[in-house]
């Protein structure tokens, strides 16, 4: 089977004007006909990938932006960067981690130039989720106690927290994902969770005050 | 801020990860994170993500992989016409700036030989008498009579114009077609 990189080198036959255009993956001497039943099993394969770890990355990119309709936005060009891009690691001999690795790489440098990108936001784009204050009864106890203090943390951070203890990833493995040093990963992951934690001890006092009657 | 890990940092994480804490952590290990700092952190922090991170992969809608597949398929397509479209564009580029310096240099060339033709008063007079001069070659032409030379010139001129213009036309719809 071609690695997932080499699946998406299309190949254009040559059609009459009006004539929909055929698109073989793999090379220009591959066989119609496997073509076909190549491009079949790399997008059942492409698919199960999908499937494992698209909910992942949807969750990390919307805690880290805290803005669930980017996240949407965010996860689909991340996809659509992996499955264009030459060097993407191939499912089937790199192996699905490193796969993963190279999508939450995409998604990190997404979200690093959203943010970048100096934007005025008009009343009519921001999402309707954001106006909907949900009554406590709504939100579990993660939500209580993690969104007031993810707010005060900075991008890079959220990103760090949500990396090291949300997707288990090692120091390397976030270095890469955040095209970071490794050595500074350690000290940074070191600093963010010692402010975050404080964070939560005090909004986990504070809501039990609120409980005494 | 100090960096002050802790040797039993990596056996918490460990059982963290493998969802085993603190069911089956040792009692001295659980007395040692209430009160180490660095390991309760670890452990608070760790608690309140992986929570965060069910709930958050339960609220995600992903799409249809068919519809992401489609798109990269259709990026890809855009990228590769782009691609081949960017030699097209350099060669018209060339080409029109191979006419443009022969038509300079042509113009150099009559200027410096005092050419007529290149004065405005020749133009204007000959706009004023172009349609006079229209009418008498009709009539040499439908008598039978020969064209005068000038005439020839402006008909073997406006011709060349409209071959010139024709095929422009003709190039543009053809690279816009492919």
């Amino acid at each position: 089977m071609a690695p997932i990189g080499k699946r998406m080198r299309m190949v254009w036959e040559f059609a009459w004007p009006g004539a929909p255009a055929r698109l073989w993956p793999g090379g220009e001497h591959e066989a119609a006909g496997a073509s076909v039943c190549d491009s079949s099993t790399e997008n059942e394969v492409f698919a199960a990938f999908y499937a494992r770890s698209s909910r992942p990355l949807w969750a990390y990119l919307a805690r880290a932006s805290a803005d669930p309709a980017l996240a949407d936005d965010l996860m689909q060009e991340s996809y659509v960067r992996f499955l264009c891009a030459a060097g993407a690691p191939s499912l089937t001999t790199d192996g699905e981690a490193a796969a993963r690795l190279y999508l939450f790489r995409i998604g990190s440098n997404l979200l690093r130039d959203h943010w970048r990108r100096p934007r005025a936001a008009s009343i009519e784009e921001i999402p309707e989720e954001f106006f909907a204050s949900r009554g406590p009864e709504q939100q579990s106890d993660s939500q209580i106690l993690l969104e007031p203090a993810l707010r005060q943390m900075k991008p890079r951070e959220r990103q760090l927290l949500w990396l090291a203890h949300a997707e288990g990833y090692s120091h390397r493995e976030i270095a890469q994902v955040m095209g970071l040093g490794a050595a500074s990963i350690r000290l940074l992951l070191f600093r963010a969770r010692r402010k975050i934690a404080g964070l939560l001890r005090a909004s986990g006092a504070t809501n039990a005050d609120r409980r005494i009657p | 801020m100090k960096l002050a890990s802790c040797g039993h940092e990596k056996e918490v994480r460990k059982l963290i990860a493998s969802g085993q804490w603190p069911a089956a952590s040792p009692p001295e290990l659980r007395a040692h994170v209430s009160r180490c700092r660095a390991c309760g952190d670890l452990v608070l922090v760790s608690e309140v993500f992986r929570q965060a991170r069910a709930e958050s992969v339960a609220a995600a809608r992903p799409v249809s992989p068919a519809l992401l597949m489609w798109r990269a398929q259709l990026r890809r397509r855009n990228t590769a016409v782009e691609r081949l479209g960017r030699p097209l564009l350099g060669a018209q580029i060339f080409a029109f700036m191979v006419v443009a310096v022969a038509a300079l240099c042509f113009l150099g060339f009559e200027a410096r030989s005092g050419a007529e033709w290149l004065t405005l008063g020749y133009w204007r007079d000959g706009f004023a008498q172009l349609p006079q001069i229209a009418v008498l070659q009709w009539e040499k032409l439908s008598s039978g009579a020969s064209v005068d030379a000038g005439w020839g010139g402006i008909v073997l001129a406006s011709a060349f114009a409209s071959l010139v213009l024709l095929g422009s036309v003709a190039v543009y719809l053809a690279t816009d077609k492919s």
